[in-house]
């Protein structure tokens, strides 16, 4: 078996914060593993610890405990850092700069030749669609040309890992399908791809395994077929010229209605199969537009395993 | 290794340029040909030596400020705007960064200087003064300093706040004017324990006097630029020390900032 690109044990990272030097637990215990050629995704609500334990993998924060591997090296190595891209959260560039130049500069420090340099911004600059600006200066950039020129900087080394910190934030829905696109393209490339954010639908759809932080801690590691559950949640159906009776006859059996127009939404809880409602159905002359069986969504676990973990919190703090 | 230094202090050269940082040289200019000007119709067959004189001193009194004012937020704005976040991670050592951007604000402060220095000449000529070479030699020492105090800036903002490093980095400049004064002073206290403190000060804090051209004490003769201006040997020496004291804030910098969480 192929050796893991990142190996994080037991890391801990504790500020010390104010005048007061108060104690802030930021990462309490965190353990993955990233192995090659895979897009994992780290994933956790708002001050899980996702961006601290990206900070101690980028040599910005150090740890406070906890073993770090990236890419067979210490954190911090440069050997490790000429292998590796990170796209920092909220990203700041020097807005003197236009986008060609800061691509110039960045691949400067990987060692890269000037006019070397500049070929390989100039191809970034086309594959994340900023050709057209690739001379305006930063600081006329929108929020999503910012993000682009980010993700363009963590790619300028034609890293082995690239570490991408919420990277679909300020972009619109286009601009997020190709975010998702390129993602993909580095897996195809063979890259590794160490994803955090909170857009779980985006990290579904693109992760082979996930980890989920619950306030410092990793909860859930694994592949995604195993942390959903495979049993369906519910089924919807659509309903078109459904009578009254009928309407009354499914409220009946407990089932949710929402009414739109001609159309009307029945959702049935539960993994069994809604055949008594077909059946009902059709009996009363109504059509089946649509039968939608709903799964366990990543967003399920995640909210799932943060409500679960804070009733555990609760349970130890009422113990004491 | 030099080639990472470079580009970083390229980098910080090509952000004061077009931050407009070297406009308030067309300021300093104007002030020195008015003032000149004015100061010139004052005095009586004085006006060459009022113009060196006011000339050399706001050259040296603009730079000095200017190096306190960019370098205690050179680091410190990399931290502020969390450019820091997309350089650190690139294989750079954290002090090659730290280097980078002192020897980017060197360059910015030389070429200021250089361009202060044209514009005091032209005056000069146009007073129809002889340009004399301890002129150029006074130049150097002035740069020199600014290296020094820009040193000093840097050391504070790798660990604190820019008001707090100004403030710092500003006491360091006087008591580093007035050194061979805290000797001459901790010579004559009477308290042994005063004057081991005077002493240990005036040790420690760079010695700017060494530098300030106008002054006196340099090498133990008299330093003007109308008397016996020290030669180009003088100002070698005074380079020498100026290195030192650089290398040395440029060390505990590079320490202090490669202990520092970038939170």
């Amino acid at each position: 078996m192929s050796r893991p690109v990142l190996v994080v044990e037991r890391l801990a990272k504790t500020y010390a914060v104010g005048f007061l030097r108060k104690k802030v637990h930021a990462v309490v215990d965190v353990s993955l593993s990233v192995e090659p050629g895979e897009i994992f995704g780290l994933l956790g609500p708002n001050g899980a610890g996702k961006t601290t334990t990206l900070k101690v993998l980028m040599g910005l924060v150090r740890p406070s405990a906890g073993r770090v591997e990236l890419l067979g090296q210490p954190v911090g190595s440069l050997e490790a850092k000429r292998r590796l891209g990170y796209l920092p959260e909220s990203p700041y560039f020097y807005d003197y700069l236009t986008g060609r130049e800061l691509l110039v500069f960045m691949a400067k420090l990987f060692g890269l030749p000037r006019r070397e340099a500049r070929r390989r911004a100039d191809a970034l600059l086309e594959q994340v669609g900023l050709a057209q600006a690739a001379d305006l200066a930063l600081r006329r950039y929108s929020k999503g040309m910012l993000q682009r020129v980010g993700v363009a900087q963590a790619l300028v080394n034609d890293p082995e890992l690239v570490i991408l910190d919420e990277p679909m934030t300020g972009l619109d829905p286009l601009g997020r399908k190709d975010l998702r696109e390129l993602i993909a393209s580095l897996r195809q490339a063979g890259k590794t791809v160490l994803l955090s954010s909170h857009i779980l639908s985006d990290v579904e759809l693109l992760a082979d395994r996930v980890a989920i932080l619950v306030r410092g801690r990793s909860v859930d590691v694994g592949p995604l077929p195993e942390l959903l559950d495979a049993r369906t949640l519910s089924t919807e159906l659509v309903l078109t010229g459904a009578s009254a009776e009928l309407l009354a006859a499914i409220a009946e059996l407990g089932h949710t209605v929402r009414r739109s127009g001609d159309r009307v939404q029945v959702t049935v809880t539960g993994s069994d199969a809604p055949d008594a409602l077909v059946d009902l159905c059709r009996k009363h002359g109504a059509s089946i537009a649509e039968v939608a069986p709903r799964k366990e969504s990543l967003e399920d676990v995640v909210v799932k395993r943060v409500r679960a973990e804070g009733e555990q919190r609760e349970r130890a703090e009422a113990a004491r | 290794m030099i080639g990472r230094i470079l580009t970083i202090g390229l980098n910080t050269f090509r952000e004061a340029i077009r931050n407009k940082i070297l406009y308030s040289l067309l300021f300093f200019a104007v002030l020195v040909i008015v003032g000149s000007l004015a100061f010139g119709a004052l005095s009586v067959h004085e006006e060459v030596r009022l113009t060196t004189d006011l000339g050399l001193a706001g050259m040296s009194l603009f730079s000095i400020l200017i190096a306190i004012f960019v370098g205690v937020n050179l680091v410190y704005k990399e931290l502020e705007r969390k450019t820091i976040y997309s350089l650190i991670p690139k294989p750079i050592h954290r002090y090659q960064f730290v280097v980078g951007k002192f020897l980017g604000m060197v360059l910015t402060l030389g070429v200021q200087v250089a361009i202060m220095g044209a514009v005091l000449q032209l005056v000069l000529l146009l007073q129809d003064a002889e340009l004399s070479g301890a002129l150029y030699r006074m130049m150097a020492l002035i740069f020199l300093e600014v290296i020094v105090v820009t040193a000093v800036a840097v050391l504070f903002s790798s660990f604190s706040t820019p008001f707090l490093s100004g403030l710092f980095t500003l006491g360091i400049f006087l008591i580093g004017r007035s050194v061979p004064d805290l000797r001459r002073i901790s010579r004559k206290l009477k308290s042994p324990a005063a004057a081991l403190l005077l002493d240990g000060v005036a040790r420690v804090v760079p010695n700017l006097r060494l530098f300030y051209a106008t002054g006196s004490d340099a090498g133990g003769g008299h330093v003007t630029v109308h008397g016996l201006f020290p030669d180009w040997s003088y100002v070698a020496s005074a380079g020498g020390y100026a290195l030192l004291c650089v290398a040395i804030a440029l060390m505990l910098a590079s320490l202090f900032f490669s202990r520092r969480d970038f939170i």
